[in-house]
């Protein structure tokens, strides 16, 4: 495996508990370790809860960690000032889950999409929107719909946008959280095509969080299982699920209804995922 | 697309909105309805009841109390006007801010906001107008000043909704700075709910100047308000009860409007009571 350019160490993140809070501390993650190599993908599965939307928002900079050191190439992403946090953010960019909350319900589609160019005074005003007209086009949409307003498009047409908004000012590491678990089945093949074929030409390094054990065996090179905020599992995609060597690994991909997946795994017992193993 | 009302859902909007825009148009043009300059003293008919020269006939001086009530709706439209808005713009700017940082921003400036809260409206202003001085300007900042802590809520409330969609996520992990978050994800999603307060404030804004004016404290004699002609009238309660009638029904009237036009807002927007 060549030098990895996320990697995660040791990362802990604890909520509450605060001087006037309330509520006892919870530990949302705890001491995850985890590195993704250069243009590969990994896949983070666990059931609702696990805290991976939590990991993922700390490597995105939007979640503070409580301990532990996350770095890409090189760089500690919690160190970063000024000028390299800017040059961060042009390289790290977000896909998140829920496409009904994912745009601002007051700005068009074109407005949406050269706001990080503006952010980042990439570009003359034509420059972004040719860029932008650019990408609706890559990701299978007709530019002229970009003077419409989110709510005009569908689930499937949001998420494309989303990809569209995550690559436009040309990062190296996207980090998709659940893309595609508010989709239909159908749509979401496609906007995982989608994803799949952007990260390929661009040459993404990803993240791609999911509850839904075929979309990352999809997507994933390797795949990590968490549970209540711990690292379960971690290893090659097919290794993982041909040959889980966790109990908890074992009983989530049993209970994939999926009959054509789960015939592989006919290890599995029976046991539903949430019960602790 | 056709032009598509519901009116039975704008039916409050429509009278209220009725009503306000009737006294904003006496307000604005009050030079050209008034019959008389609201100045102009009639020594030879002083306290004459109303008649066909002099509609609400005319004060213990022998001004003309309908012109006098006309322009007197300037004034309280401009301080009811100018007070919203200072309510509304610091009061948004408090509450979204408090919403935005949280922590430590939120408790100080929270807690500030109840403090004046937790006074009584009218004694607020009282203590702010004896702190700043009489004057109409004056009376505009104290009942702005009383009108924070109501949008800073209501402003906080709804924003601390908004931080939760995701694009405010989106906004931060491209780098944008925090007061274009503010600016262009948050307030534009927040204003419906503040400019329904704020017709409701304005309402409000009407009362308090016309109980400050009637304390003395508000617009000073002879510039005529409707708190001070109130205030006048109370004297000649017995024998000339126009010269408190007229302008209280003119406050009546304008806070009816501005309630009903605020009510019927709120219902309109009320997702909840989609029919």
């Amino acid at each position: 495996m060549s030098e990895p350019l996320i990697d995660i160490k040791n990362v802990s993140k604890e909520f509450g508990g605060g001087l006037f809070s309330r509520l006892a501390p919870f530990k949302a993650v705890s001491d995850i370790s985890l590195s993704v190599a250069r243009n590969q993908t990994m896949g983070i599965v666990g059931e609702s809860g696990s805290g991976k939307s939590t990991l993922l928002r700390m490597v995105l900079r939007l979640i503070q960690p409580t301990s532990g050191e996350i770095t890409i190439n090189g760089q500690n992403v919690w160190a970063l000032k000024g000028g390299q946090l800017k040059a961060f953010r042009r390289q790290v960019q977000p896909v998140f889950q829920n496409p009904a909350s994912s745009f601002n319900p007051r700005h068009s589609i074109q407005s949406i999409l050269t706001a990080p160019l503006e952010v980042h005074g990439i570009g003359t005003p034509a420059e972004r929107r040719d860029r932008a007209v650019e990408l609706l086009e890559r990701v299978g949409l007709d530019p002229a719909m970009r003077h419409r307003l989110p709510h005009q498009f569908s689930g499937g047409q949001k998420q494309r946008i989303a990809i569209a908004r995550a690559v436009i000012l040309g990062p190296t590491v996207v980090l998709a959280d659940e893309p595609t678990s508010a989709l239909d089945v159908s749509v979401q093949a496609q906007v995982l095509k989608l994803f799949s074929d952007i990260k390929d030409d661009l040459g993404l390094t990803t993240i791609f969080v999911s509850h839904n054990l075929a979309v990352i065996r999809q997507v994933s090179d390797r795949v990590a299982v968490m549970q209540h905020g711990r690292l379960v599992e971690e290893g090659p995609v097919d290794d993982i699920f041909d040959n889980p060597g966790n109990d908890y690994t074992r009983n989530l991909i049993a209970a994939v209804p999926d009959p054509a997946f789960a015939r592989r795994n006919r290890a599995g017992t029976a046991v539903h995922p949430v019960s602790p193993a | 697309m056709t032009l598509d009302i519901n009116w039975r859902r704008w039916r409050l909007v429509a009278f209220g909105g009725f009503i306000v825009s009737a006294i904003l148009f006496v307000a604005i043009f009050a030079n050209v309805v008034a019959p008389y300059s609201p100045y102009d003293l009639d020594v030879a008919n002083m306290l004459a009841p109303p008649s066909g020269a002099h509609l609400l006939g005319t004060d213990e001086l022998g001004r003309d109390v309908l012109s006098r009530v006309i322009y007197a709706a300037r004034i309280s439209m401009m301080v009811a006007v100018l007070a919203s808005m200072v309510g509304l713009i610091f009061g948004t700017i408090i509450g979204s801010v408090a919403a935005y940082f949280g922590g430590w921003v939120d408790m100080v400036l929270m807690r500030f906001m109840e403090v004046l809260f937790s006074f009584p409206a009218i004694l607020l202003a009282v203590v702010l107008m004896a702190a700043l001085g009489t004057s109409v300007v004056n009376s505009m900042i104290a009942i702005g000043i009383i009108f924070i802590p109501g949008f800073a809520r209501l402003a906080r409330a709804a924003a601390i909704d908004v931080l939760r969609k995701q694009y405010v996520e989106s906004a931060r992990a491209v780098g944008m700075s925090n007061t274009r978050i503010l600016v262009r994800e948050i307030l534009p999603n927040i204003f419906a709910p503040l400019l329904v307060e704020a017709a409701v404030a304005f309402s409000y804004a009407v009362l308090l100047e016309s109980a400050l004016s009637f304390l003395g404290l508000g617009a000073q004699p002879p510039e005529p308000s409707w708190g001070n002609m109130l205030n006048v009238g109370r004297g000649f309660m017995a024998n000339a009860a126009w010269l408190s009638l007229a302008p209280g029904m003119a406050i009546f009237l304008t806070v009816l409007g501005f309630n009903t036009l605020g009510d019927g807002l709120r219902d309109a927007f009320d997702p909840h009571l989609r029919d």
